[in-house]
């Protein structure tokens, strides 16, 4: 279930040979990330300090920080090996959708589907999406740019198969889309809602969102 | 009121007051129990006596600046003039106004509300029945002037602005807490505009 992203830098090009020292610390941060994430879930993004999270890890704090500058540095590492995995299945549901509503939906079922599932990391990650650091702004940011390219995939396919009048402004409904994907956590978080009923609150957004759109 | 209970009301006063300038100059996270009860002047004992938790602290600071924030509706509700669109657009301006003179404070409501609590002394972000209320009754009046069709989902398009309007603090947030409340009217004045597109009658 809990799945960590191991970063080696340029694993593309680089032969697999790591030598001995990059294994052990691919492993370090391997096990960082791990224990972070299991921390973060259960005692939220303030709760859960460096300290405990080396203390879950085996390791010293000293460790933690060879890994990693910080704690927020290391949060959103977890965040954007989550995005990783399933962006590439967003952008399929989307592409796969015969109109734009369909793309819209299927991409945003895929991103309930995963997070409502590990509701507790999320509400963690919106918590400090209020109050972070210029910085972490910035690598969150980096996160969304993908998003929002799906997002303006979606809506001018939409315009090309005649669904959407061809002058819309596709970065605004893009934002107000996402913008309304997010809040319904809301209900995830304090009712309770299921998958399936956050996506049928998000149709029913997505109609009021694009009815002046419309072709 | 007994002079006990004058005095505990006068603590409260002094407590609310001092969270609420501390949580927004220096974040809610890094206020603890003490600096409020030392910027109060009172004892931490005595914060612990009114209030269960920080987290509660904060909720009712809030409560406080709705109160404040919904009296000065009630002052301007009657003058609001324009187009459906106009006047959802003034009403959320309104409060990106208000919030602004207290952003961070502001942010760290929404942010707390998203973090694990179920201390009941709590009342979280988004429980603003006055907020619905009023865009509700804005839009049924906009279906009785024909401006807005009539087999539309009234509290739908109203939980959608609503929705709308919470988010684009983000785009303070991301200022860093600097940003002037015209812009985030801006934002919310395009989207209003947008959806208003699909509410005209066709």
């Amino acid at each position: 279930m809990s799945f960590v992203s191991v970063k080696i830098e340029s694993a593309a090009d680089a032969p697999v040979k790591l030598t001995r020292r990059a294994l052990a610390k691919q492993r370090t941060r391997e096990r960082v990330l791990a224990a972070a994430r299991r921390l973060f879930s259960e005692r939220g993004y303030e709760g859960a300090t460096i300290r405990d999270i080396a203390q879950a890890a085996g390791m010293s704090t000293g460790a933690v920080f060879a890994s990693f500058a910080d704690k927020s540095e290391l949060f959103d590492e977890i965040l954007t090996a989550d995005y990783e995995v399933i962006h590439a299945q967003m952008t399929q549901a989307s592409r796969n959708a015969k109109t734009v509503d369909e793309a819209l939906l299927g991409l945003f079922a895929i991103a309930y589907g995963f997070h409502v599932e590990q509701l507790p990391l999320l509400r963690a990650s919106i918590a400090v999406s209020w109050t972070r650091s210029e910085a972490a702004e910035r690598r969150a940011r980096s996160d969304l740019k993908h998003i929002f390219r799906l997002l303006a995939d979606a809506l001018r396919r939409g315009v090309e198969q005649g669904q959407l009048k061809a002058d819309i402004d596709a970065k605004l409904l893009a934002e107000m889309t996402f913008d309304v994907y997010l809040a319904n956590y809301r209900r995830a978080v304090y009712d309770g809602w299921t998958v399936e009923a956050l996506l049928a609150r998000l149709s029913e957004q997505l109609k009021v969102i694009l009815a002046g759109a419309r072709a | 009121m007994g002079v006990r209970d004058e005095q505990k009301a006068a603590t409260r006063e002094k407590v609310l007051e001092a969270a609420r300038d501390l949580f927004n100059d220096v974040g809610y996270e890094e206020t603890t129990i003490r600096a409020i009860a030392e910027r109060a002047g009172v004892s931490v004992g005595s914060v612990f006596t009114t209030f269960a938790s920080k987290a509660e602290v904060l909720s009712h600071v809030m409560n406080h600046r709705l109160a404040e924030l919904y009296a000065e509706f009630d002052r301007v509700l009657p003058y609001l003039r324009g187009s459906t669109a106009d006047r959802l657009c003034s009403i959320f301006a309104i409060h990106y106004e208000f919030e602004t003179r207290r952003v961070k404070l502001f942010l760290a409501h929404i942010a707390a509300s998203y973090n694990p609590n179920n201390d009941p002394g709590v009342t979280p972000y988004g429980r603003n029945p006055r907020l619905s209320q009023m865009l509700l009754d804005v839009l049924e009046d906009g279906v009785r002037k024909g401006e807005v069709r009539e087999d539309l989902d009234l509290p739908l398009i109203a939980e959608t602005l609503k929705a709308l309007y919470a988010w684009n603090y983000r785009l303070a947030a991301t200022a860093g807490g600097d940003l002037p409340p015209g812009e985030m009217s801006a934002a919310m004045d395009r989207q209003i505009a947008m959806i208003a597109e699909g509410w005209r009658p066709r």
